[in-house]
């Protein structure tokens, strides 16, 4: 039978230009699973400060909650714990300027809330896991919130075992998401859906104080975006802790990144218009990544356990300040695309498809178009490192070769902190400083705890078995690739 | 849903006015749009356009049912197309491959429905939903309407439904679809181009090359276009033979894929993927965009319809699979098993299906089965 009864349309607007009616003064108080400000049992995930921005400096939020008081729209609407059908419409009948406020409480939802078609819209809740948007009974293959809208806001809410992405804002301008949690309740589990928190196509979004845990592919997942930044998130549980693909000017810190397949990690995909440039990964935990790899296919299949960061197909990255442990493959790789597709004319975009200015970066390049799989100007410095590379994932040579190629070349040996393929260097060789280039101008900070490795991966390739004496590992500081890095661009989120 | 009736329900209380104005106020006056005059059907809803005699849609005056060429796959629901122009307006011929451009006012209705048994679509039919789109001021403008289970009235529903329908499938068996009418907002997602930097939602299926076939009136088949050319509402029509024809979904009925020649089967592979993914799956909208994959006729790079090509964020949707085509080997293709799998979160397209359609699957099997090349690996 048809599930989407609803008592009453009204309930959408009662508080549209009217906030001092029964239903959002009441608010909270009136539920069945009233929230409150359990102090001992709140995890930390719960411990993010309160959203307050959107309340014009208000930040007195009171233990009776988040109402329609405390958020900046012209208009705005409460919905009771549990009125589904309530939600779901309120969305879909939104006005510009509008703000939908969630009751706390468990939300038995029977298909995606979606945002589409309007401008300047907050979605807000009481807190993650006070107000739980719960997917699990959905069986049509939707995500769990689906927008497309400029200046849009989501805090303070879960979103639980969403059949595909658990929150995906595509296409869109302006975003903030805070304190709010993507989760799957089963562990490892590959059927759980792909992306917790996916920005796709953005322009300028704020990640911060989110939580995404469990996703069969990545937990953060910012991606295309132009100007984003992400901090003080943590990811834990995911293939992929937090990625940032394909995107121009990010500034990453204060995340926790641990017991994730891969840790943080910053690459383009082949033939993607938007080319990855000017990313600040920096001031990050990165822990204990080992987490065997559940991912169901795609190019995330293919990356090791025990990675705590990669960077490949990339531009213009600075690794900094971040503390890096136990991850058993390796803390940091510097790899070319070519590693995950040999074929350069899979990278190459036409110019009139590209997206922004990338007149200054150094692509490889013809006539009418360029080609996006080179890695150039990574800097690596100033990050501790503690405990890893003692086993490299050997689970799979065919899924997972690099990490094959690393645990057999190494052996019982520690593998290095930082580890690059030396894809697109002109000379290598084993022991002579002199005798290695350094075309694609990658920095290595003489740091305690740092040893280097470039591995001229081609070569490696072709020996019937990989040999560790073919490998340049140089004493501090690593010449020649001890230059002293750049600036990278900072992102904007000013709106234009 | 909204049950028309609970407007009156809650007249008197607070907070109401907004609410009224803004969701309902077409649906109460029975006005028809811009200038038209129709005659509202008694007792029905959807602005007294359409109704259910139990057998068949009654339509009011001036409403012309039509059907495409080959039509949209949602879940084997069988769907009624209807068009309406507002008076004395008509639209112009402007190609075979774009959206006819209609007049303010125009609306179009599409119904869907269930037969108790696939195997005999015209017996204990029950409808489903009707979506209305309505060429307003500032665009289209989509409505889902749901039907009540005895079919006699359907009501406005801005948050869509879901149910799970059984029904007697094409091989006898009892097949399960769980059932999803689109909410509002999700109605834009196969709706929606990105036209000079403008969102614009537009209707999929009025295109020349889909109307071109017969439909009969009551008076004997006619060709739709020549009819609506009749009506005054299409000028411009060139002669017939010069206007470009979709693949006849009724011609192929009963043939096995295996029995078409190469260039049935093409055309027809490639009409399929046009009218059921190239909605999202075109350059010029949004998914399509964010995978770089486009299905749409007037895409022929092969790399750019899926071949060798590997996808942008497909998630679990790859089957562990690299490629969205690889030639030669469907089981290798992940457009093919996207299309194949019934995994909720794998599979393609992401609404409207839940269950998967045997017969496209055969036939884009079959179109990629005979694409000539290899990957490299």
């Amino acid at each position: 039978m048809i599930r989407a009864a609803l008592p009453c349309i009204f309930l959408l607007v009662a508080c549209s230009g009217d906030k001092d009616t029964d239903d959002t003064s009441s608010g909270a108080d009136d539920t069945s699973e009233p929230t409150t400000d359990s102090g001992p049992d709140d995890t930390e995930s719960t411990d993010s400060t309160p959203p307050t921005d959107d309340t014009g400096g208000d930040s007195g939020t009171t233990s009776d909650g988040i109402t329609c008081d405390d958020v900046a729209r012209a208009n705005c609407v409460f919905i009771k714990a549990g009125d589904t059908s309530g939600l779901l419409d309120a969305a879909n009948l939104l006005d510009d300027d509008s703000a939908i406020v969630l009751d706390g409480g468990t939300w038995a939802m029977n298909n995606a809330l979606t945002i589409r078609s309007v401008t300047g819209i907050t979605v807000i809740g009481q807190g993650m896991g006070e107000t739980v948007l719960d997917f699990s009974e959905v069986a049509n293959q939707v995500n769990g919130v689906d927008v497309i809208a400029d200046d849009f806001h989501i805090e303070g809410l879960t979103i639980l075992e969403a059949p595909k992405d658990a929150l995906r804002i595509e296409d869109s301008s302006d975003i903030v998401i805070r304190g709010v949690e993507a989760t799957w309740v089963n562990e490892d589990d590959s059927s759980n859906g792909a992306y917790g928190l996916y920005p796709v196509r953005v322009q300028r979004v704020l990640m911060e104080d989110n939580v995404a845990s469990n996703a069969s592919d990545a937990g953060i997942y910012v991606g295309q975006c132009q100007h984003a930044i992400v901090r003080n998130n943590t990811a834990r549980g995911n293939v992929a802790g937090l990625e940032i693909e394909n995107t121009q000017f990010g500034d990453v810190y204060g995340n926790l990144v641990e017991d994730n397949t891969a840790g943080l990690v910053v690459f383009d995909l082949p033939g993607n218009p938007v080319i990855g440039r000017d990313v600040h990964v920096h001031d990050n935990v990165i822990q204990d990544n080992n987490r065997a790899n559940f991912a169901p296919g795609g190019v995330v299949a293919e990356v090791p356990a025990g990675t705590g960061t990669f960077t490949m197909a990339s531009r213009r990255v600075v690794i900094t300040g971040n503390t890096y442990a136990n991850n058993n493959t390796a803390d940091i790789a510097v790899l070319s695309g070519l590693v995950i597709e040999e074929d350069p004319s899979q990278w190459y975009t036409v110019t009139e498809d590209i997206v922004g200015d990338i007149t200054d970066l150094e692509l490889f390049a013809d006539e009418d178009g360029v080609y996006n799989f080179r890695t150039s100007d990574v800097w690596v410095h100033g990050n501790s490192h503690s405990g890893s590379g003692t086993s490299a994932d050997m689970s799979s040579f065919t899924e997972r070769p690099f990490g094959f190629l690393i645990g057999v070349l190494y052996g019982a040996e520690t593998i290095d902190t930082v580890l690059y393929d030396s894809i697109g260097e002109s000379a290598h060789h084993p022991t002579d400083p002199a005798q290695n280039s350094n075309d694609n101008r990658i920095c290595v900070g003489d740091d305690d705890g740092v040893s280097f490795a470039s591995l001229n991966v081609e070569e490696l390739l072709t020996q019937p078995l990989p040999d560790i004496d073919t490998v340049y590992r140089p004493e501090a500081p690593f010449t020649p690739f001890d230059c002293a890095g750049f600036e990278v661009i900072a992102p904007d989120l000013e709106a234009e | 849903m909204i049950p028309l009736l609970l407007m009156f329900a809650c007249e008197g209380e607070k907070q109401t006015t907004d609410s009224e104005t803004t969701t309902t106020d077409s649906a109460t006056t029975g006005e028809t749009g811009d200038g038209t005059d129709t005659a509202p059907v008694d007792g029905l809803a959807l602005y007294g356009l359409l109704g259910w005699d139990g057998l068949d849609f009654t339509y009011a005056d001036g409403v012309v049912p039509y059907e495409l060429a080959t039509p949209l796959f949602s879940d084997y629901a069988l769907k009624k197309r209807a068009l309406l122009l507002p008076e004395g307006t008509s639209f112009a011929y402007t190609g075979a491959d774009e959206v006819f451009e209609m007049p303010l006012g125009t609306r179009i209705l599409k119904s869907f429905l269930y037969p108790a048994d696939l195997r005999a679509p015209e017996e204990n039919l029950r409808v489903v939903e009707t979506r209305v789109l309505t060429l307003e001021e500032d665009g289209w403008e989509a409505e889902p309407w749901v039907w009540n289970a005895d079919s006699t009235d359907a009501s406005f529903a801005p948050s869509g439904a879901t149910e799970e329908i059984e029904v007697i499938g094409l091989d006898g068996e009892p097949l399960v679809i769980q059932y999803l009418v689109p909410q509002k907002n999700q109605c834009i997602d196969c709706h929606e181009l990105v036209i000079e930097e403008e969102r614009t939602i537009v209707p999929i299926g009025p295109k020349a090359r889909h109307l071109n076939r017969g439909y009969d009136h009551g008076a004997g088949e006619v060709n739709q276009l020549e009819h609506l050319a009749e009506l005054g509402w299409l000028t411009g029509l060139p002669e017939l033979a010069e206007v470009p024809r979709a693949t006849d979904a009724r011609a192929l009925e009963g043939v096995a894929v295996s029995a078409l020649d190469a260039e049935t089967l093409d055309a027809a592979a490639r009409d399929y993927l046009d009218i059921n993914c190239a909605h999202c799956h075109n350059p010029r909208a949004s998914e399509g965009v964010s995978s770089q994959l486009f299905l749409d006729r007037a895409t022929t790079e092969p790399f750019d319809l899926g071949v060798c090509k590997r996808p942008g964020s497909a998630g679990g949707g790859t089957g562990g699979l690299t490629f969205d085509i690889v030639p030669g080997e469907h089981t290798q293709s992940i457009l093919w098993y996207r299309m194949d799998t019934e995994v909720l979160g794998e599979m393609m397209p992401d609404l409207g299906r839940s269950v998967r359609h045997d017969y496209g699957v055969e036939l884009v099997a079959a179109w990629i089965n005979g694409l000539e090349g290899s990957c490299g690996e």
